[in-house]
Order: C-alpha cells, then structure tokens, then sequence
C-alpha cells in the first residue's frame, strides 16, 4: 500500500521493517512465559489483598457522609491529574521519542502530525490501560466498606481512572502541542486543584473535578453530571492528537535523551537515577540562590555537615516544596481514612512518606552520588552518612506536623490531636529511614551471586522483596493509627497500644540509622566471611580427588594391618564418598590396577 | 517569505539564545548567501553549536528569527532543504547502515541508498560494514555513518558541527574532498570547526565569542588561531 506522499511511504516500511525486527528478537516463550506469571501473580495479589484489607462496612450516617465528601476529595485524583499533565506538556511531555526519530524523522519533509499521531495513540493507550487497571482494583477494595456490588465498584473505578487519565494525558498533549507556556499551565493546573481543595473545605462552589468524583460512588448514587468532565478529557486527548505537530523540537529532544537513560535505569532498578533523570525532565533544578540566607558562610559552621544539609534543603526549588506539602496533605488524609475505618488508606500514607523521604533525603543521597569525594573525606563515610541524616529528619518533621494537622483538622477532637501526637515523630523517622534505605542501597548488582544462583522466579522474588522493604518501613511509621483502629473495634483503650506502637517504630527508625552507620563494616564483614566459606570449600573440593587418587596409587606391600589408626578413619570415610560417587559415575574398572600418573604426581610432591 | 532565487541560503535576524539567565547568543544577524562556504569558528561556549541548532530548527530561539532560503525554520521546505550534521552521530540501534541511508534519504525525498550512497561508503572505508548495526560500531565509524547519512540525501544548506573530531586521518581528508565538491555542487556549506586546514578552504569565517560574532571575513590561519585562542 503506498500513499501519494513519498515520505509518508518512506516513514511506513521504516516503522514496518523496524517492528519486524522487533518481533523477530522476541522470545515468545519467554515473554508469554512473563506475562504469564505476571497476570497470575498481580490477580492473586490484588484479590488477597482486597480480601484481607477488608474494613467495616460504612454505617447509614458514614455513606450519607461519603456520598457529601467523597465526591470532592476524589475529585482531587482528576484535579491533580490534569495540572500534573498540563505541566508535562508544557516542558514537551508526555511524548518520550527516540533520538533519532527526532533527528531524522521529525526533521524530514515528513508531516509532523502523521509522524507523531501514532506514538502519541500509543502513549494514550498505556496510560489508559493503567488508569483503568488503578481505578478498578480501587473499587475492589472498596468493596467491604461500601457493600455494593463488587463489579459495579470495579467498572465505575475504571471509568474513573480511564477519565482520569484522560483529562491528564489529554491536557498534556495539548500543551505540548499548542506550546503552553509552562507558567500558564501550572496557573490553570493550580487554579483546578486550588478549586478542588476549597470545594472540599466547603469554601467554594462545586469544583468541576468533584463532579467526576462522583463517578466511582455510582453504585450508590447514579449522577450523570459525572460524565461532563469525562467528555472534556476525551475532547482534549482528541484535540491534542489533532495539535500534537506542534510539538517542540527542542524539549522532544531533550526528553528524548532524558527518557531513554530514565528507562534503562528502570530496567536497572536504579531508584536514584530514576528520581534524578526525572528531576532532570521536569527541569527541576535547585534553586541558584537559597530561601533564606546569601548561599555564603559568614563563619566556619559548627556542624558542617547538618549546615551543608541545611544549605541543600534551602535550595529545593519551589515545585519540591509543594510537592512535599501535597504529599503531606497526603498522608493526612489517608491516615485519617485509616483512623476512620478504611485500614488500606494505612499503606498510601506510609508509601507518600517514604516519596517524600526520597526528597527530603537529597543531601545525603548527593553524597551516595559522589562516592569517590566522599571516601576522600578523612572521616568514616558510616559516621559522614549519619550526620547527612539530621537535616532531612528535620524536613521529615515539618512534614508530619503537616499531616497531623490535616489529621486534627478533618476531625477535631482532643482524640485526634492525641493520635497526632503520638505518631508523629515515627511518621517522621520511619519516613526517613525506609527513603535511607532506597538511597544507599543502590540498584541491584549484576555480579550478585546469590541471584545468580537462584531460579528465575525466586531471583524475581528477591528483586520484588529487595524493592519492597524501604516502603515497607515507611509504612511502619503509620502503624500507631491502625493500632488505634484496631483497639477501637475491639473496644480496648488505644493509647497505651499506640505509645508501644510509635516507641517501636521509632527503636525501627534508630536500627536503620545503626545500620547505615556500621552498613560498609556488615558488608565488609559478609563479604570476608562469604570468601572464607568459598576458600573452605575450594580446599575441600581439591581435597576430594585427592583422596580418590590416594586409593588409585596405594602403597606397594602395605598392609591394612600396618596404616596408623588415623588412616583407618581416613579410608572409611573415603568408601562413604565411593558409594556416593558409584550413583553418578561408573566405576573405572582398571582404576585399582593402573596408577594414575598425575596421582603419582600429587603422592610425590605430597 | 517563500523561496526564490534571491533569498539567501540562511538569514539570521536578532537571532538570540537564553539559557535561564545565561545568554548563549546575543542578538545576531548574519547572512549568509548560496553557495558560499564558512567556517564558524570560536572558542568552547562561544556560541557556534547554539547557532547551528537553532538554524536546524532542533533549538527554538529566545529572539529574532532564521530564515533557510527564504522559509522560516522548521517548515517542511526549510527541512527538506537543510541538512545538520551533529557532533554526536545519532542512530538507531535497530537498523544497519544501509538501511538507515535508504530510509533517512527517502523521508527526504531522496532516492534512498542509490550509488552516490555507495560511492561515499566507499569513500569512507565503510562499504564493507554497511549490512552492520552502526550501534556496535566504534565512534569514528558512527561518525562516518553520520555523515553519509546527511550527504547522501538531497539538501541545499549543509550545517555540520565539529565533523572533523573522531576521525581518523583518511576519514578527515575523505570529508574535507566531499565538503569541496558539495560545495562546488551549489549548496551553501557552514562548518563550526577549529581546524585550519577546513579554514583556509573557505570563502568566509565567522569567529564568535562569548555569544557576539567577532570577526566576519576571510581569515588566514594564523588569525584563526589567534581568534580562537583568545
């Protein structure tokens, strides 16, 4: 099939003889193989999870409430999905090209439109795929706490989520297409969230993303308004297809390069390197002067390293610091929901601190970046890693004095501003100590013997349980308010329990600061020993054919009778490892009548 | 604008280029007419690669305007006419010389790997690895690649930027005959280099600094150096 125009042809067989090579690399049975396992472990995953996450169901008065205030607050999921997407696509995104695609395609006669379309359809598809999948398995587990039925919640969470991917992928795509100037999109995107929160205080007439809030409570209440938004996100993915020929070069360029090393570095496990590339495409620089202070000392600090922390913080550009409020509100909310009766809500929480400990953690992870000026520092790098940890807890703290108060201000009682108390130097440290973790503990090794050792599903295992456990303490940190909840189903005082809880989150939190101070001596210590075991067993295993040697060149006239005792012992133990070896090897039959000569050899230099 | 006989190859009005708050060009104008060849000369940072980029259409400018035979840049005329050889050879990973010749050209609306293609390979010593995925190949001979790929599709305006580094002595003789007879085929031919020996060939060199241009003239050697050593 050709089309009038020679480029467009061109363009064609290139994508056709490019995805057959493709295919012809892939390894189906092995791909099918992934899938496989991957499809089988995420359903059974998501469907125990749902099922142990449980929570009461709602009472009368809790649904009315929901069906009042979950509108609002979820229209905060679409609300932030847009100005995240309006922002992207004002820096060049969603759209990740490959270099030479840029070079040679964009910068051909070829119509920039028709270039860009299909990957751009692509790109859409992904994210819908993933906004579906999310929403649904959110209305699986709400299933428990609304009581309808579980497939209208799982449809109407994936209508949700495919909307809301919409209105962000959709929103991207126009700016980049239309070349929104990106302090425009963050004011519209801002002014949309601004909205969404104020409707949610009650202080603003209904948002236009509380109205697609009501999509996922359509089991309990159908409201049609809830498609408008729906409509507007399928009109902007629409309309930036059509516009996306507008597309910068030059920020198509730059995240071209940017997003090909942040892919390898997923491949990699590289958590660092992803949370830097990504910095790197939002142009999240920090900032040339600090928020206070001139960026210049006026005398010798006293603790150098908590001021060079210090200095580091004061220079998170102003996107970072919103994000940590965002992510505090975050934790707030989510905690609160915990408290409510939705346990689930525990693990966003402790996930959005472990996110915002990967920010506040920077001056730290800057030194893990730059391992060969740290080890030049005539100071143990255990001891200069610990005092990198000061001021990053104190950002940790402002955090949680944030969620708490988002805590106490959604239900204020003298009960809540206890629960706040209580939890919030675990939230802090606990939300540290799981992002201390993911920093200094690097990607994966390739030269990992263990893995190397392991079949292929359990080396997976490895790597998910690896990539697991720093959220997983960060998730600690949030223990005391399901402790509470808890107690309170059980009708038992809460706060003894949570007190236990919160001192041993915070014993969790001192155990991680030990080990990042002694981490190089433990590896050191589990290396040597790991060589000491390996040497043992090369001596032995050189041992063994030795011995076998030994009977193939027995001593001329010696008699059983004359060996010392300690031979005795010798030999049984060597007709012990015989019979074992007879199972896998035949015998040699001319072994005891013709001396090796190599064995002769060992026998001599013996 | 459109094209006709009279525009010139590349027009720079007020051209400038901000990083943040870094000036990388300040405001240029500069002509430069078909057919003519120039060096673009100047030291690290001076602002050569910026103008290149931005009279590829690959860096959107902070002011002023490029002009590639009368169209403005980016437009399909003003890239099919255009051709920019980069510094760093950018490939795909999945196709071998030869087809990345057959298919660049073509969305050129070239002829694709015709024998003007071979002929080059040849020249350049790669005509033994054209079935070759470039990905494995050594800098040089991805930057032979590279250049191959931008002569052998049809163009009019050749940019090319520091082409002479990673090559060997052959290689370096070999562009230095292709880029004369591009030149004496009619196109317009800008080079940022150091090189003297590509300087004393030309009909023009343009010496920026820090952003301003600096010197627009014929230059013998020695100025170069001077120019660029300062």
């Amino acid at each position: 099939m050709s089309t009038a125009d020679p480029t467009i042809d061109a363009l064609i067989e290139m994508r056709r003889a490019r995805r057959r090579k493709r295919i012809a690399q892939i390894h189906w049975v092995d791909a099918m193989y992934q899938v496989y396992i991957t499809a089988i472990v995420g359903l059974v995953v998501l469907v125990l999870l749902s099922g142990a996450a449980g929570g009461s169901k709602l009472s009368p008065s809790g649904l009315a409430d929901l069906l009042r205030r979950g509108p609002a607050i979820l229209g905060l999921i679409p609300a932030f999905a847009f100005m995240a997407g309006l922002r992207s696509g004002s820096r060049g995104g969603p759209l990740a090209l490959e270099q030479p695609d840029v070079r040679h395609v964009l910068m051909s006669g070829a119509p920039r439109g028709y270039v860009l379309r299909g990957p751009a359809i692509r790109q859409l598809r992904s994210f819908a795929f993933i906004g579906i999948v999310v929403g649904g398995a959110a209305g699986l587990f709400a299933r428990h706490r609304l009581g309808s039925n579980p497939a209208e919640l799982v449809a109407c969470g994936a209508c949700f989520g495919l909307a809301s991917v919409l209105l962000g992928a959709g929103a991207a795509l126009v700016a980049a297409g239309r070349r929104i100037p990106r302090w425009v999109a963050t004011l519209v995107g801002g002014i949309v969230v601004v909205w969404s929160i104020a409707d949610i205080a009650k202080r603003a007439p209904t948002a236009p993303m509380s109205f697609l809030g009501r999509m996922p409570l359509w089991p309990l209440r159908l409201d049609l308004l809830a498609l408008a938004p729906a409509a507007v996100g399928v009109a902007l993915a629409a309309f930036g297809l059509v516009g996306i020929a507008g597309l910068s070069i030059e920020n198509a360029e730059r995240r071209t390069k940017l997003v090909g090393q942040l892919r390898f570095a997923v491949t990699l496990q590289d958590l660092r390197t992803v949370l830097v590339l990504r910095r790197q495409l939002a142009q999240e620089l920090p900032r040339e002067n600090p928020w206070l202070g001139s960026g210049h000392y006026r005398r010798p600090p006293k603790r150098l390293v908590f001021s060079r922390g210090l200095r580091s913080v004061l220079r998170f550009p102003a996107s970072r610091l919103v994000r940590l409020v965002v992510l505090a509100v975050i934790v707030g909310f989510s905690a609160r929901g915990a408290l409510d009766g939705a346990p689930p809500l525990a693990a966003l929480a402790g996930l959005a601190l472990w996110v915002a400990g990967l920010d506040a953690i920077e001056p730290l992870a800057q030194e893990t970046d730059h391992p060969t000026r740290s080890e030049s520092y005539p100071i143990e790098i255990g001891e200069l890693l610990v005092r990198h940890l000061a001021a990053p807890a104190l950002v940790m703290l402002i955090v949680s004095v944030v969620a708490a108060g988002v805590i106490v201000l959604a239900h204020p009682t003298v009960d809540s501003l206890r629960i706040a108390a209580i939890a919030l130097v675990p939230m802090a440290m606990l939300g540290l100590a799981g992002a201390a973790v993911s920093a200094l503990m690097g990607a994966p090794s390739v030269n990992d013997e263990i893995s190397a050792m392991l079949p292929p599903e359990f080396a997976g295992m490895k790597n998910v349980l690896r990539a697991g456990w720093p959220p997983l303490v960060s998730i600690l940190g949030v223990a005391p308010f399901l402790v509470v909840w808890a107690s309170h189903r059980s009708g038992r005082s809460p706060w003894s329990a949570a007190a236990t809880a919160a001192i041993a989150g915070v014993l969790v939190a001192l155990f991680v600061a030990v080990w990042v101070r002694y981490r190089d001596d433990i590896h050191d210590w589990w290396k040597q020993s790991m060589e000491e075991a390996k040497q043992q067993k090369s001596s032995k295993d050189a041992a063994r054919p030795q011995r076998a040697s030994t009977r193939a060149a027995p001593a001329p006239n010696e008699s059983d009778d004359d060996r010392p005792d300690d031979e005795w012992d010798e030999d049984d133990e060597r007709d012990e490892d015989d019979d074992w070896d007879e199972e896998d090897e035949e015998p040699d039959d001319d072994e005891d009548d013709e001396p090796d000569p190599e064995a002769e050899g060992d026998e001599e230099s013996k | 604008m459109t094209d006709d006989d009279n525009s010139p190859a590349i027009e720079a009005v007020g051209l400038t280029k901000v990083y943040a708050d870094l000036p990388a060009l300040h405001p240029l104008d500069l002509t430069i007419e078909a057919g003519q060849s120039v060096a673009l000369i100047g030291h690290n940072g001076s602002g050569k690669s910026t103008f290149l980029r931005m009279t590829a259409g690959l860096l959107e400018p902070t002011g002023g305007d490029v002009y590639i035979a009368g169209w403005p840049v980016g437009e399909i005329p003003a890239r099919a006419t255009t051709s920019f050889l980069p510094d760093d050879p950018v490939l795909y990973d999945d196709l071998s010389v030869r087809e990345h010749v057959e298919y660049v050209s073509r969305l050129h609306g070239g002829n694709g790997f015709d024998g003007y293609a071979q002929d080059l390979a040849e020249r350049f010593k790669i005509a033994d690895r054209l079935d070759d995925l470039p990905a494995r190949f050594s800098r040089g001979l991805r930057q032979k690649t590279s250049l191959i790929l931008g002569i052998a599709r049809p163009f009019s305006v050749l940019l090319v930027d520091e082409p002479f580094v990673g090559l060997d002595a052959p290689g370096k003789n070999t562009l230095l005959d292709v880029l004369a007879e591009v030149h004496a085929d009619g196109a317009a031919v800008v080079v940022a280099t150091h090189d003297p020996e590509f300087v004393e060939r030309v009909d023009r060199s343009v010496a920026l600094r820090d952003g301003e241009k600096v010197f627009d003239g014929k230059a013998s050697v020695s100025e170069v150096l001077a120019l660029v050593s300062t």
